[in-house]
């Protein structure tokens, strides 16, 4: 499986390159045309399908799934690469999910075209079964990396993480999830296991920058952003794992007006961000990739190796 | 470059190379509105709405659905009130169904029931708003000493308790506590049953004396713990009623 996607992107990578013809890596012109990248993301729409109600005490007439489809249709139109990403929670919070399970918040996520989501807490609410009988209806993987589902009937459902590929620029997307027991009813999670998030962060990592050749590696979060115990959240993850560009966040229901900046262990520095709740703000990060210059272009040399391989 | 109103310099966050390994391009986040707000200025589409269409409508219908009669309002006020003794009640019973076992004691909070019920039909939406929240029905063991916590908790607000009477006495101390028909003795080496919330189990609306103890889940909403019994008084052709009966003397 991760062969073959890593094929096929790489495939299209290699196509992207061969439009433009022969001797690019030595095109000092081409090399310095930079490709931009818009990341869009919600967390914890919570089936907030219609915007608040008008006469809500709080949020008033804001949000709104079909707002949110013009609003992202219009910067796609203005934008030449999007991504669009999901932290979780993405059900339970009004009658649309009491009465339809999921199914319609599935449904307009697949016509806004989401390119991934990680699973929340809430995501387990009508337990393993609920969660099955609705993914049909999404047209786009779950990534989660720290969740083992294999004593599972959703054993081989979800995937850890996805690589993207805009223009030739890669970007590795995975998801961690929130701790189940005492969150969770036990009997909405069966035997699904729980794994260390930094642990598994850390592997994801790694693994995207080395063997996948990111050039952006995000993580789909559901943990919380920042708690005052010992417990694990985006902001402690930031810190403990290296080699994350931006951690996109969930759970906490948490307005930030811009990402918060981590320094991490190795002095790179990561991107949190979290957009509150209910879909009512849409994140937002653009990122400008240049050429790497220097010792970077081995880099890009080994990876135009390995495209021009696998179309032979 | 986009329609986002850029209302300052655009942020640029030169993100350092690291030892790890990279592939060919150096990114360079750019930082405008990272948290765009969805608006009532902004025009919803219509292929979206299309969809949603045909679901508000069965929504709308599922909540205009009538699932019983009242006869008169079920109505809350400070102290002893009709909709909470409504719902100690059906909690208690409907915990004791679940665990088969008996429930002694039933709680809510005034502040817990968003809405009462209304006179004439009561409708499933009724229902959601009178309970909004994804609370499920759990089961406390609560031993003696936290029993009389709950009881000098109520007696100040003259709040009623499921399955028990008592005197609140003007300083608001409460005495005379039976709970069924038995005297209550906080010395006497037991535990009691409590059927209530998870929020509230879990120290909600201030209980923190129930914050220590492990509940027993029933996994069942309390929304639907209210649903299904006035959907079974209807079957049964009985009204929807509820009294404040003097549990509290004062």
């Amino acid at each position: 499986m991760l062969r073959r996607d890593f094929l096929k992107t790489s495939a299209l990578g290699a196509a992207g390159l061969s439009l433009v013809g022969p001797g690019l890596i030595s095109s000092a012109a081409a090399a310095a045309a930079p490709v931009h990248l818009t990341i869009l993301h919600t967390n914890d729409m919570h089936s907030r399908i219609d915007p608040f109600p008008v006469g809500s005490a709080q949020w008033a007439d804001q949000g709104g799934m079909a707002r949110r489809a013009a609003l992202i249709a219009r910067i796609r139109r203005e934008q030449p690469n999007v991504l669009l990403l999901d932290a979780g929670d993405i059900w339970q919070g009004t009658p649309y999910f009491n009465f339809f399970g999921g199914e319609l918040e599935y449904k307009l996520m697949s016509q806004m075209q989401y390119d991934a989501a990680t699973l929340g807490n809430h995501d387990f609410d009508n337990g393993l079964q609920g969660l099955e009988k609705q993914l049909p209806h999404a047209q786009f993987p779950f990534l989660i990396a720290n969740y083992d589902f294999a004593q599972t009937p959703l054993k081989g459902r979800f995937q850890p993480y996805k690589v993207f590929v805009k223009q030739g620029v890669r970007v590795g997307v995975f998801g961690v999830g929130i701790e189940m027991a005492g969150l969770i009813s036990d009997k909405n999670y069966g035997a699904t296991k729980y794994l260390d998030p930094v642990a598994v962060a850390k592997e994801q990592a790694q693994h995207l920058r080395t063997v996948e050749k990111c050039d952006l590696v995000i993580c789909l979060s559901h943990l919380g952003y920042k708690y005052d115990s010992a417990k694990i959240d985006d902001l402690k993850l930031a810190a403990a794992v290296p080699g994350l560009d931006l951690i996109i966040g969930g759970h906490s229901h948490t307005f930030l007006d811009a990402p918060t900046v981590v320094k991490g262990p190795q002095g790179h520095q990561t991107l949190v961000n979290q957009v509150g709740w209910s879909g009512i703000k849409l994140g937002r990060i653009d990122y400008r990739f240049d050429r790497a210059s220097g010792r970077k272009s081995v880099a890009a040399a080994e990876a135009l190796s390995i495209n021009a391989s696998a179309l032979s | 470059m986009s329609a986002f109103p850029f209302r300052s310099a655009v942020l640029v966050l030169l993100l350092a190379a690291t030892a790890c390994q990279r592939g060919g391009y150096q990114p360079k986040a750019q930082l405008t509105d990272t948290a765009h707000l969805v608006g009532a200025e902004q025009p919803a589409d219509p292929q979206v709405e299309a969809v949603v269409a045909p679901y508000r409508l069965k929504v709308k219908q599922q909540m205009d659905e009538v699932i019983g009669r009242a006869p008169v309002a079920i109505r809350k006020n400070p102290g002893e009130s009709p909709l909470a003794n409504f719902a100690g009640d059906v909690q208690r019973e409907r915990a004791a169904r679940e665990l088969g076992q008996p429930i002694d004691l039933g709680v809510m909070t005034n502040g817990g029931l968003r809405a009462e019920l209304p006179a004439g039909n009561i409708t499933i939406g009724s229902v959601f708003e009178l309970m909004p929240f994804e609370n499920e029905l759990v089961v406390l063991d609560a031993p003696a000493s936290v029993v009389q916590q709950l009881f000098n908790y109520a007696a100040p607000i003259h709040m009623a308790i499921s399955g028990a009477t008592y005197t609140a006495t003007p300083e608001g101390k409460p005495v005379d506590i039976r709970i069924g028909k038995e005297l209550f003795d906080p010395e006497k080496d037991r535990t009691y049953t409590i059927a209530i919330s998870d929020y509230l189990a879990g120290g909600g609306d201030k209980l923190e004396f129930f914050r220590p103890l492990a509940p027993r889940h029933t996994n069942v909403l309390l929304r639907t713990v209210f649903q299904d019994h006035i959907r079974q008084l209807t079957k049964e052709g009985r009204p929807v009623e509820a009294q404040a009966e003097g549990r509290v003397k004062f």
